[in-house]
């Protein structure tokens, strides 16, 4: 506790230099100083070996990339793989921007929302070009297109996803009531479910863009063109968010939600906490994506593992397409210019070995990005989810375009907070967007 | 030039040259870290950059965007509003407490301990159970409500964008009464006894006692909790980022947050905002400034009094 | 101590033992007995919310992972599985030691750079001085997030990205302007008149401010190492970006990264947490008495 200059020696003036300065002076130039970390460790070469840094936050698969790290290592003596997994996007964003912004990006990376600006700025290499299209016709289209651009494939799909309906089916036994097949059908279930003392369909919206999930594949539901949204998104080919079809599927969420049909207060549900509603045996019924399974295993009873189910998202009505969220929000990217890139193709290649993806996703309980790791889907709930992927029901729900997540997810809080109406919700996002746009 | 020689002048003159030795290595670590980045980032306020490729210079656009930024004008009120009542609170009943428990207790360790137990838990487990004490349906507050009869008051505290901000304001203040109480306690250590046995020999009650001597004792403590408070408050970012993310609808968005959002978030969508991010913060930065010289002038003044 | 009154001045004074209390005549001390018993009542209920949370983390650091949610507080069952795997798999030892590494130069270098500006902006007249000074305070409030990448830019010429050593640098440089804000705060209220004896009897400047200043400042001291021990070790956003040689890694990012978007393993979290928790709190407690009496030091100031 007591501060370095109090020694007991009589100071001079030139000792107020030497006390004060002392700590500066140690540190000034560590580089240089024999007794400080080598900043070099982690980029470049390390001890003559090529070094492959990873950054992701896939922290659902912290067990399963050492695996492959050492496997990779075992296989290339010669190179090092130094892999980070950041907890959430949160602290793993800045590093990441700040690593471009400095020209000097991890080899392998997840891109994020910024995948094509990235490749577009070259700072992801073009996968096209450097792993050839033999590579690239396994990935399933859906989680191809999202990171091309001008024919060009800035990052591939990891881990994909689709949404659908996780529930306890004792509850719907219980309250004798259909597992619902429309949106109608929903709000009858959820009234029964009621009855016997559950909640219903628990949707989390905290942070607002988790409700993005739920409601932008309605707006694909309403006109059964998946295009639309990427055109809201864009704010192209005159797509407008106060047109028809949006507040057509903002009227759903409003219809929905009066009716009692999802857990009360959603905006104040984070998506754990919905999830716990369901294992906890609080609610009947959970809106969610396919990490959800992953979550189950880790932390829910093994009984509530093995009983429950997934159901589509509801259709719009009775024999429309069961349209459902669909993407690869965990993608990865090669950095174009490190001088270590050939490794990080490598890499790249060695974990996505038909073999070894399949085991990495089925040991995670992960959803596959690939047709042939689709097909060898072990748990059987992913294997129906990853089935709807198969079947063309996928549906966009990532949005790429300058403020429209944020405008959406806003328009959106407001409307199941009861503040607003669908057609106010849609006309303040599309103006929302149009103010973003300026920024 | 020997010791005695100084004393014999007149300060100025003979404490120039050391005056600046001792202020040289702040003034060095500020210039280097925070000085030169600062100039760079006000630089960057007048570009338009993506944190990809080159700045683009665009004179003083960002600051006419933020003129009629609407939720730039919201997220101020919120952080004005935040900081304002969290350093209210902060101010006033770290100190209640201190002098609560400065009255000797047999436990008082004890008690000392684990009222700063808030203070040393990572922020995700306070966001965790927040959430959980939240949590609208089977949330500890709620039910605890319930428990006594006050079910009627059961509300969804994060999701009514009225009660949100209240709601993180007590995390707050939960969070920080350890450590105010603690920089209190130092300071009432160091009030001297005999001044309080003096007002009760002219017949001063205990609150007559705490306002004649312990408020005016502690009043340079009682800056440095009030400015610590607002640094804090305007700061804001990790504990509403966890707990609402700024919802819903931007009800509890703070400059903290909002910046964030625009710098490395999905606010601004795919192409991260940063030059108008800057642009923001230049605007804290003059803020600040003027409320720093009006605390100096304040202090100046209240120091001519003595 | 026969009145009312004055009871509270002596024990505002000197946390005493709380048998004084005993001590009074028949009717105070039923009043007093009264006041008491609301005051520990006060105090229990503040400390039961604010340790709420310190049990919750150890409550979940030993259960089963897929128990943690809906049971009661108390496990049923229990197990330390968690800490073997938080020891193990996340390297722990290690980054606790980045940790007490990168903490304990910062605190040492803030503490001994602040207390000279400080003591300096408070008691020495130099010109240029206000000014200077309103400079180092400006950018107290400026976030964090307005100069990250500049900064990250500018460590990455001085090759000092990815080094302990530049983390501690980049603490040192953001909390200093504060530290000494704080440390003029409590130089101020000590009385110019013995910085004038010392130097009658000879004193050069800087033994002044060692020999005689300095021990008298000692809450201020103490705020300064509690407030800047706490920022430092709980800071991940800063270790996270500059430092990606997960060997040199503090221990807050990597408790971060436990942390997943989805998913969480919350016993290895709050057993990692619990861990790096429990020495603090063992310090704190073991520095609480001493803090006390350096605090006393400087009662001497009226």
């Amino acid at each position: 506790m007591r501060p370095e200059p109090s020694t007991s020696r009589p100071l001079t003036r030139r000792g107020v230099l030497r006390g004060g300065l002392a700590g500066v002076a140690a540190l000034a130039a560590p580089s240089l100083a024999s007794a400080c970390d080598s900043p070099d460790t982690g980029t470049g070469k390390a001890g003559g070996k090529t070094t492959v840094r990873v950054w992701t936050w896939y922290n659902e698969q912290r067990d399963e990339w050492p695996k492959l790290v050492s496997e990779f290592q075992s296989a290339n003596p010669n190179v090092v793989v130094q892999n980070r997994v950041f907890g959430d996007t949160n602290s793993y964003l800045p590093a990441l921007q700040a690593a471009v912004a400095a020209g000097d990006p991890p080899e392998v990376f997840a891109p994020h929302v910024l995948a094509i600006e990235y490749g577009k700025a070259g700072v992801s290499a073009d996968l096209t070009a450097e792993l050839g299209e033999g590579f690239l016709k396994d990935f399933f289209k859906s989680t191809r297109d999202e990171y091309t651009d001008a024919g060009k494939q800035y990052a591939l799909g990891w881990m994909a996803q689709t949404f659908g309906v996780f529930y306890d089916p004792d509850m719907f036994a219980q309250a004798r009531t259909e597992v619902p097949e429309t949106w109608d059908d929903l709000e009858v279930a959820a009234a029964k479910l009621k009855a016997i003392g559950k909640l219903p369909l628990a949707m989390s919206n905290n942070p607002g863009t988790s409700g993005l999930d739920f409601f932008l594949p309605l707006i694909t539901q309403v006109t059964d063109n998946p295009q639309l949204v990427l055109d809201l998104d864009l704010q192209r080919n005159g797509a407008r968010w106060d047109s028809a079809p949006v507040t057509q599927a903002l009227a759903k969420v409003e219809e929905l939600n009066k009716a009692g049909a999802f857990v009360p207060n959603a905006n104040a549900l984070q998506g754990t906490q919905a999830e716990q509603l369901l294992y906890t045996g609080r609610a009947a019924m959970l809106f969610s994506g396919s990490w959800s399974p992953q979550g189950f295993v880790q932390d829910a009873p093994p009984a509530f593992v093995k009983r429950y189910k997934v159901a589509e998202t509801p259709a719009w009505a009775a024999g429309r397409k069961h349209w459902t969220a669909n993407q690869a929000g965990a993608g990865l990217a090669v950095s174009n210019h490190s001088k270590n890139k050939a490794a990080a193709l490598d890499f790249i290649k060695f974990i996505y070995d038909p073999q070894r993806y399949t085991r990495t996703m089925n040991n995670s309980n992960s959803m596959p990005s690939t047709q042939s790791a689709g097909a060898l889907v072990a748990n059987p709930i992913l294997k129906q989810m990853t089935q709807w992927l198969l079947d063309g029901k996928g549906a966009p729900h990532i949005l790429f375009g300058k403020g429209s997540s944020d405008s959406a997810a806003n328009g959106l809080a407001a409307l199941i907070g009861g503040q607003s109406d669908a057609t106010k919700a849609g006309q303040a996002i599309q103006s929302a967007v149009e103010q973003a746009q300026r920024k | 030039m020997t010791a005695g020689a100084l004393t014999t002048r007149r300060r100025s003159i003979r404490r120039r040259p050391i005056g600046y030795l001792f202020v040289a290595p702040i003034v060095l670590f500020f210039v280097v870290f925070v000085g030169y980045p600062f100039l760079r980032s006000f630089y960057l306020s007048l570009t338009s950059w993506s944190g990809l490729g080159s700045a683009r210079f665009v004179g003083v656009r960002n600051f006419q965007v933020m003129a009629d930024d609407p939720v730039f004008w919201k997220v101020l009120g919120n952080t004005f509003l935040f900081t304002g009542v969290t350093t209210v609170l902060q101010t006033v009943l770290p100190l209640l407490l201190a002098v609560l428990l400065n009255r000797g207790w047999r436990a008082g360790v004890l008690f000392r301990t684990l009222i700063f137990i808030p203070a040393v838990i990572s922020l995700v487990v306070t966001g965790v159970l927040w959430q959980l004490i939240y949590e609208p349906n089977f949330g500890t507050f709620n039910e605890i409500l319930r428990g006594v009869g006050l079910g009627g008051l059961a509300h969804p505290w994060l999701a009514d964008p009225h009660t949100v901000l209240p709601a993180l304001m007590v995390v707050s203040l939960w969070q920080s009464l350890g450590l105010f109480t603690l920089i209190y306690l130092a300071g009432l250590q160091g009030i001297n006894p005999s001044l309080y046995e003096a007002a009760s020999i002219d017949g001063a009650s205990p609150s007559q006692q705490f306002r004649s001597v312990t408020v005016p004792m502690l009043r340079t403590v009682t800056g440095v909790v009030v400015i610590l408070n607002l640094i804090n408050g305007f700061k804001t970012f990790d504990m509403i980022y966890v707990m609402t993310g700024g919802g819903p609808n931007r009800a509890s968005e703070v400059l903290g947050t909002y910046l964030y959002g625009l710098a490395f978030g999905s606010t601004a969508g795919a192409v991260p905002a940063l030059g108008y991010a800057t642009a923001i913060s230049m605007v804290i930065f003059v803020l600040c400034l003027a409320a720093t010289l009006i605390q100096l002038r304040i202090s100046r003044r209240s120091a001519d009094v003595d | 101590m026969s009145t009312d009154a004055p009871t509270t001045a002596a024990q505002a004074a000197a946390p005493g033992p709380a048998g004084t209390w005993e001590a009074l005549p028949a009717p105070g001390r039923s009043r007093r007995a009264a006041t008491r018993s609301a005051g520990y009542l006060a105090l229990i209920i503040i400390s039961a919310v604010t340790v709420f949370p310190f049990l919750w983390m150890l409550a979940t650091s030993l259960r089963p992972s897929n128990t943690v949610f809906g049971g009661p507080l108390v496990p049923r069952s229990v197990t330390g599985g968690a800490y073997r795997r938080a020891w193990t798999q996340l390297d722990y030892p290690n980054h606790f030691w980045n940790s007490v590494y990168v903490t304990t130069a910062t605190v040492v270098i803030v503490l001994a750079l602040a207390t000279l500006g400080g003591y300096a902006f408070a008691k020495l007249e130099f010109p240029g001085k206000q000014l200077i000074y309103v400079v180092l305070l400006s950018t107290l409030m400026l976030p964090i997030t307005a100069i990250i990448i500049p900064l990250f830019l500018e460590m990455r010429s001085f090759n000092l990205l990815n080094t302990r050593q530049g983390l501690i640098l980049v603490y040192v440089g953001g909390a200093l302007p504060f530290a000494m804000f704080l440390m003029r705060a409590f130089f101020e209220t000590l009385p110019d008149e013995l910085i004038q004896a010392a130097r009658v009897d000879g004193a050069g400047e800087f033994r002044i401010f060692a020999r005689v200043m300095l021990p008298l400042a000692a809450p201020g001291v103490a705020t300064v190492v509690i407030f800047q021990f706490l920022s430092t070790w709980n800071e991940f956003l800063l270790a996270q970006t500059f430092i990606s040689a997960p060997q040199y890694l503090p221990l807050q990012p990597v408790l971060y990264g436990v942390v997943g978007q989805h998913s969480t393993d919350w016993p290895l979290l709050t057993a990692a947490l619990t861990m790096s928790v429990v020495p603090i709190i063992a310090v704190y407690v073991r520095m609480q008495r001493r803090f006390v009496a350096g605090m006393t030091l400087g009662a001497v100031k009226d």
